[in-house]
């Protein structure tokens, strides 16, 4: 268990620890249950892998995927769900479900296929931090990776055109950030005064939505108008990323 | 749909009552529909019985591209039609009846996520094992998706099928799992639904929703289909009360009415 545990992730920005949901999820984890990790962020050196970001490696093993980082802390002991009832457990399943369905989709449309973000944003961001040549190539091929899964998942055949997702993916995770405002309330976690699991994953996602700075902002708009959510991700940044943002 | 056709749609929905000659289509009952296409079309059935509205289930080998979607299965009531569940219980809502109104708002929002949890992890994993575990294409899905058309067509389709399939279980992620890895997830999944349903008779106390009607469609579906092994049902059987749920369901709901299939074999 003295194991030193890296995580490779991509850097932050805007008040971030990390721009990249996934890499957040695991690193909002990795505080809300004490797991000491020492993290590597990516940058435009040749040194460490791009692929499959986050990835967590320790002495004798390599845990790439958010879900299996995760499983893989618990089994180490750090487990932020230990105080969560069988059903809240279930319940934390569900709702993870329901943000990766109905809020995943735009918010990879917000990042990587909105021409106006993904130009003057998103890929000067990541290109930043991609050594030469694979800059001209990793953003792109990210990019169409985004598209490719809103249109399998979303579209319809045969036509799988984007246009007349947008509409719905847009509604849809609307909808999802109207939903988990309603389920977070007033209460400063979802499940009492302790983070858990989903609190990692809410935070995870909704943090870069609102926090990075878009040319096209309708989703990140009507998140800011949900303030208990706002305030959900100012509290979790406050107390477990402030001491280390000023390392950078 | 675009935003302002859906709510023309849904106006003209509200404006006629549920019709008598309402029907359900589906793919051919016995050579051809696959465990998926089953459950869903399944869900949709048990979802109108409790509302207590009638249909009638049409069988044709070409629902699949009859539906508007693409996806089985649809209703044709009155001049409209409608696919997939989502949409449907919305177009039933707008003629009136509702099964979730009851419901608060954090209820609603579990509900949709208990929806969610379903579809992507139930579903799912009955696509990757239809369409990419080697033994079950070869012995039962392939045969069957074809089953209605003429050689050649009939490889044509279910090869184009399996490709669709395969690239979306790429996209999502799913595609460098085992067949291992999936069942794990179909457990997961199953202690999380046994787990929220806990000794209710339903999810919601006395009522049943439409999470209900889409939890039967998936179980009942996967406990009475005949695969290749038996793994699928035995994970879902290791949850009594989820058994219990799927027996009370078709019960109330199934048998009542004269519309007995192929009950549950308690093992």
């Amino acid at each position: 268990m003295a194991a030193p545990l890296e995580l490779t992730c991509w850097g932050g920005g805007w008040g971030l620890p990390s721009v990249h949901s996934e890499s957040l999820v695991v690193m909002a984890y990795a505080k809300f249950s004490g797991a000491p990790l020492k993290v590597n962020v990516i940058d435009n050196t040749w040194r460490g892998s791009r692929g499959d970001v986050p990835i967590l490696t320790t002495e004798d093993n390599i845990v790439s995927q958010p879900a299996k980082i995760l499983n893989f802390l618990r089994k180490q002991k750090y487990n932020a769900d230990y105080e969560l009832s069988a059903k809240q457990g279930a319940d934390t399943l569900a709702y993870i479900a329901l943000i990766e369905e109905k809020l995943l989709p735009a918010v990879l449309h917000t990042f990587w296929v909105e021409s106006d973000n993904y130009f003057t944003v998103t890929k000067p961001w990541f290109a930043s931090r991609i050594p030469f040549p694979l800059s001209l190539i990793l953003p792109g091929r990210m990019s169409k990776g985004a598209l490719n899964r809103i249109l399998l998942t979303r579209g319809e055949p045969p036509l799988y055109h984007l246009r007349e997702v947008e509409a719905q993916i847009y509604r849809d995770a609307k909808e999802c950030l109207n939903l988990l405002s309603n389920r977070l309330g007033t209460s400063q976690f979802f499940f009492g005064d302790t983070p858990s699991t989903l609190d990692a994953y809410v935070f995870g996602f909704l943090a870069p939505l609102y926090k990075v700075r878009f040319p096209k902002v309708q989703l990140q708009k009507h998140l800011k108008q949900l303030s208990n959510l706002c305030r959900f991700c100012d509290d979790i940044l406050n107390s477990y990323f402030r001491l280390s943002l000023g390392d950078g | 749909m675009s935003l302002v056709a859906e709510a023309f749609v849904s106006q003209i929905a509200a404006a006629e009552p549920w019709p008598e000659n309402a029907t359900l289509y589906q793919q051919l009952k016995g050579e051809q529909i696959l465990l998926s296409d089953n459950a869903a079309s399944l869900a949709v059935q048990a979802f109108l019985q409790m509302c207590n509205l009638p249909i009638k289930v049409v069988c044709r080998a070409n629902a699949e591209y009859m539906s508007p979607s693409g996806k089985v299965p649809f209703i044709h009531v009155g001049n409209q039609v409608v696919s997939e569940l989502g949409p449907i219980v919305q177009f039933v809502k707008a003629k009136g009846h509702s099964l979730s109104d009851g419901l608060d708002e954090v209820q609603k929002a579990e509900m949709k996520a208990y929806m969610e949890l379903v579809n992507n992890m139930l579903l799912t994993a009955e696509l990757y094992l239809q369409w990419c575990d080697e033994t079950t294409v070869g012995e039962i899905t392939h045969a069957r998706y074809g089953s209605p058309y003429p050689w050649p067509l009939n490889h044509i389709l279910a090869y184009q099928k399996q490709w669709e399939v395969k690239r979306k279980m790429k996209a999502i992620g799913w595609g460098n799992k085992t067949l291992d890895q999936v069942l794990e997830d179909v457990d997961q999944c199953c202690q999380a639904l046994s787990q929220r349903l806990g000794t209710q008779p339903y999810f919601f106390n006395k009522q049943p929703t439409e999470l209900d009607a889409l939890v039967f469609g998936h179980l009942y579906t996967i406990l009475t289909t005949q695969l290749t092994n038996d793994e699928l049902s035995e994970k879902v059987k290791n949850y009594s009360n989820l058994l219990a749920f799927c027996r009370r369901i078709e019960q109330h709901y199934f048998e009542d009415r004269g519309k007995g299939s192929s009950s549950i074999r308690s093992s």
